[in-house]
């Protein structure tokens, strides 16, 4: 791989990395550049697909956008999903990863069940937590009858509502978090425990001081994952709530699902889609600068 | 060496496969529910007699629907050969030239169809060619218990202050039982449900300009008499849709349904899945400043221009249509029917003892908005109503946003 | 013999993993005994724990409601898109591990891919149905494997990367110094190495497209094209929710997958371990 040999290769041979480069590029640019400038674009027309009517209006969509309250609502939504799933995700994860990092039987062939949730489509996740979330005959609110407690309204409590859909990613998702945080445990070596109880660390020190830190690369990990994915949320509310009630489970990914697919809307829809990518590429832009440092 | 041999037959065979999909045949593209069982009885009788046409139904969901259809017909994909479509959508998909003339192809409606329902199925409304065939005669109607009415002295309401009376005393006497039930689901649904109130109290979506005049007093008064009935409603009837409202209708846990459309309680004098056989009285909805006019939602039955099976597509409609198959589907399924002929079918008549009340309430319907931008309309209405019923939004704030808005679509 | 303290803790150890396994798995043991369960009983205001009386008949439906042709959409989308991905992920995981592109062109590159991974597919689903429109794709397989892209090739570049940079560059210096091709080097020698990540990678690709829901509700119109997330949405509709069939297809749809990643176990954990570095 030296320069001279380079040069007196033939063609493909001295551009061989540009050449097996390009198929990805040119799936990369069809599939996202195009849309991401069309999707720009769009955004200062007024369009119906419908009628196939369009006009230029400039930021008018945008202005109409800061004004609209499902938007907003499920711009704030989004977010609070967002935070609310990935920190307990990364909560349960962590906790998971710690019990099955120790050694008892069975461990072996509890693994893969354990992991089983993130496998299952999230139409079937919803289906089967919509039935046991169901206020008159499902088996949550049956099991609180039971010990005289008062029913509850999972997923039409406006107050409510948002967290029941947490609950049922933090249960699909979990294992992921699960997954990657006990990859990291697993990469510690055995003799580092070793040194560390040698010196009289009690076990929360311990893992406060040594494991931490040493998986402090996949809790990252994690993190960015979980945030990438919640912030997406579209399936379980479009299955689940529509939304409602009312705009408590409003998301900025149903929003433009509605307005680009419901009413047909484009220009609206794509001036919220480049308000969500924008937001993507902040809350990114953390984790993007490590990743040029890291590179470079 | 043999992972890669592996990728690339899988390749190879999953990009064959891709390509070779999917034979000609006639799709029809329906509603799930109890319309979805009734075109599936109507494909099974129709194959019995054709038994070289294949045929597919695709049984899908309110919004699920109209937005398959909307972008099918906007790109001339022609995935479908014949269409169900709501008469509120009718117009949007005429005026852009979606649906094929039906006359033009050589399909004569017989004077025995509804005429309010037939005009649905014509551009421009009631005067223009025939554009779809009216399948399901479904007109908003009202329901309540005959037996606890009876009880308390009640007399039949007509008026909706009566209504909310007679609610609020069988709750307050009757242990288990709800006052009223309505549909609050978001969307279609509690629009639907509104709009026999929204009128009663002469409050209307457009003027005859065809402006919105969503918060105009009496839509203000209309939402806070509907916010006032959810007092005696049931737990979660913010989510609320058909078949909700049916269970509890048919459960006996409710003593008033507001809103009622033939096609969902077919099964209401069935001893098998109701507690209420011979108890609920089923009349078009009162009145209070204007006249009780039911709101006229028919099922209309059309082939996309896109269509690539035309003949094919007009000769499954010819049979659907007919009175014979209209007759099958009502004592079968419990579609309700479009052709007055059906309606008067002593055996018919003998299985929906309100059968005759409905073909009244037909012929006094009125239609909704002949607006092409209906769907989006009612979305947002469907937003900002149920905003107002969770509590999240004092109604009139909800109408003026509802208006705000409408305006905005309409410019 | 333990001591009380040791006992103690193990005690507590097995009711944690208890109380682990009871979270994950309540729902599943739902979603089987749902599917098992008469109408009768799963819609009764009093749940039973278990089915009184166990019914085949929602399998039958399903199977009667064309569930194999739904389930072959699938395998092929998933395979396909996966393949496609596998292929030209590895390629540019190659090149971008191996060499220094002019004007930091691979780290370019890399970002873009990463943003692209977090975009919601929502946000460019518009323009890109019209893409597939114009190829003539949309509504069929094909264009879904296409449209499948967005989601799996980001992805497996981003996997394969962490995979490349660990094979050893002594073996591929070994083989240049033998004479042979930078391909023949590529397909011989890294290849087979990265085997494992491949199969890891492929994995979550393959339960990434097997699961979609987004594009695939909006790119597809006929029937005879639905994958089984489409066809799995049209057990819940207006009228009635089918529990039972809804249960059993979810079961059965989601067999595969846990086949699938039950048998490249050993791989998964590594390819966490490996991939994300």
């Amino acid at each position: 791989m030296t320069r001279s040999s380079a040069r007196r290769a033939p063609f493909h041979e001295r551009y061989f990395h540009y050449l097996i480069l390009i198929p990805a590029l040119l799936i990369m640019i069809a599939l996202t550049v195009y849309p991401v400038i069309n999707v720009v674009q769009l955004s200062f027309y007024r369009y119906s697909y419908a009628r196939g009517e369009k006009a230029f209006i400039g930021l008018e969509n945008y202005y109409r956008l800061a004004s609209d309250r499902f938007f907003l609502k499920g711009l704030s939504n989004t977010f609070q999903f967002t935070a609310l799933a990935t920190v307990a995700e990364l909560a349960l994860g962590l906790g998971l990863a710690l019990l099955f990092n120790t050694k008892f039987r069975g461990r072996r062939w509890l693994l893969p069940l354990v992991i089983f949730p993130m496998m299952l489509s999230t139409m079937v996740v919803c289906a089967v937590w919509g039935a046991m979330y169901h206020y008159d005959y499902g088996i949550i609110n049956h099991v609180l009858r039971a010990v005289g407690l008062s029913p509850v309204r999972w997923l039409f409590d406006p107050n409510l509502a948002l967290q029941s859909l947490v609950l049922i990613d933090l249960w699909q998702w979990t294992p992921m978090v699960f997954l990657i945080l006990l990859a990291g445990l697993q990469s510690i070596p055995a003799e580092i425990y070793e040194a560390g109880r040698v010196d009289g660390a009690s076990g929360f020190r311990l893992f406060r001081h040594m494991t931490l830190p040493l998986i402090k690369r996949h809790f990252l990990l994690a993190v960015l994952l979980r945030i990438i994915d919640t912030f997406k949320i579209f399936d379980k509310v479009y299955a689940l709530t529509g939304g409602g009630p009312g705009d408590a489970t409003e998301t900025i990914s149903l929003y433009i699902y509605r307005e680009g697919f419901r009413y047909f809307n484009l220009g609206r829809a794509a001036a919220a889609a480049v308000v969500m990518l924008i937001a993507v590429i902040l809350i990114s832009a953390v984790y993007v600068r490590q990743v040029i440092r890291g590179h470079a | 060496m043999r992972l890669r041999r592996l990728l690339v037959g899988i390749f190879l065979v999953s990009t064959v496969a891709t390509l070779g999909l999917g034979g000609p045949k006639l799709i029809i593209a329906g509603r799930d529910g109890v319309y979805g069982a009734a075109m599936q009885l109507a494909v099974d009788l129709y194959k019995a007699e054709h038994p070289d046409v294949d045929i597919e139904l695709l049984k899908l969901p309110y919004s699920g629907l109209y937005e398959k259809l909307v972008i099918d017909f906007r790109e001339a994909i022609g995935a479908y050969d014949v269409v169900l479509l709501d008469d509120v959508w009718a117009t949007e998909f005429m005026s852009l030239g979606w649906l094929a003339n039906l006359e033009a192809l050589g399909f004569t409606a017989e004077a025995d169809f509804v005429g309010k329902a037939l005009a649905v199925g014509r551009y421009p409304y009631a005067q223009g060619a025939l554009y779809a065939v009216p399948h399901v005669g479904n007109v908003e109607l009202f329901a309540y218990r005959k037996d606890l009415f009876d009880k308390y002295g009640l007399p039949e309401p007509k008026s909706w202050l009566e209504v909310l009376g007679a609610a609020a005393l069988i709750e307050r006497y009757e242990p288990g039982i709800k006052g009223i039930v309505f549909r609050g689901k978001k969307g279609n649904p509690i629009v639907t449900g509104f709009l026999p109130i929204f009128w009663s109290f002469g409050a209307e979506i457009l003027d005859v300009d065809g402006r919105p005049t969503l918060n105009s007093p009496q839509a203000v008064a209309a939402l806070k008499f509907f916010l006032a009935m959810k007092a005696f409603a049931p737990t979660g009837v913010e989510i609320y849709d058909s078949s909700e409202l049916r269970d509890a209708l048919q459960g006996g846990t409710v003593a008033i349904a507001t809103e009622v459309w033939p096609a969902w309680v077919p099964a209401l004098d069935d001893p098998a899945k109701s507690k209420v056989v011979g108890q609920v009285e089923i009349i078009p909805h009162p009145g209070l400043v204007a006249e009780s006019s039911p709101v006229i939602g028919i099922w209309l039955l059309a082939i996309p221009t896109a269509s690539k099976n035309k003949a094919t597509a007009l000769d499954f409609l010819r049979f659907v249509s007919s009175p014979a198959v209209q007759k099958k589907l009502a004592l079968e399924v419990g579609l309700p029917p479009t052709r007055v002929s059906v309606y008067q079918d002593p055996e018919v008549v003998a299985k929906y003892r309100w059968y005759p009340a409905q073909l009244a309430a037909l012929d006094a319907s009125r239609p909704r908005p002949r607006v092409p931008e209906w769907a989006q309309i009612e979305g947002v209405l469907g937003d900002y109503l149920q905003l107002a019923l969770v509590g999240s939004m004092p109604p009139e704030e909800a109408l003026a946003a509802a208006q705000a808005r409408v305006e905005e679509i309409l410019r | 013999m333990p001591s009380p303290r040791r006992l103690g803790r193990r005690a507590v150890l097995y009711l944690l993993v208890a109380l682990a396994m009871v979270w994950t798995l309540f729902p599943i043991y739902w979603m089987v005994t749902t599917s098992l369960k008469l109408p009768i009983e799963y819609a009764s205001p009093e749940p039973s724990w278990a089915p009184t009386r166990i019914t085949f008949e929602h399998y039958r439906s399903l199977w009667e409601h064309r569930f194999l042709r739904y389930f072959l959409n699938t395998v092929i989308t998933a395979a396909a898109a996966t393949v496609v991905s596998l292929l030209c992920g590895f390629l540019a995981a190659y090149a971008l591990a191996r060499f220094r592109f002019p004007a930091k062109l691979d780290n370019l590159f890399l970002l873009w891919v990463l943003l692209v991974k977090m975009i919601p597919p929502i946000v460019i689903a518009i323009p890109l149905y019209v893409t597939l429109r114009q190829l003539g794709i949309i509504n069929s397989l094909l264009g879904l494997v296409v449209g499948y892209q967005v989601y799996t090739l980001p992805y497996c570049v981003w996997m394969l990367l962490g995979f490349v940079r660990d094979v050893p560059l002594e073996m591929e210096e070994a083989a240049a110094i033998d004479g042979a091709s930078r391909w023949r080097t590529l397909w011989s020698i890294v290849l087979p190495l990265v085997g494992p990540g491949l199969a890891a990678t492929a994995i979550f690709s393959v339960i990434m497209c097997w699961n979609e829901f987004t594009y695939a509700l909006l790119f597809l119109r006929s029937p005879a094209v639905f994958t089984l997330p489409i066809h799995i949405a049209s057990y819940i509709t207006e009228y009635e929710v089918l529990w039972g069939e809804l249960m059993g297809i979810g079961l059965l749809a989601s067999l595969p997958i846990l086949f699938l990643s039950g048998y490249v176990q050993k791989y998964l954990l590594r390819g966490f371990a490996m991939g994300f570095k």
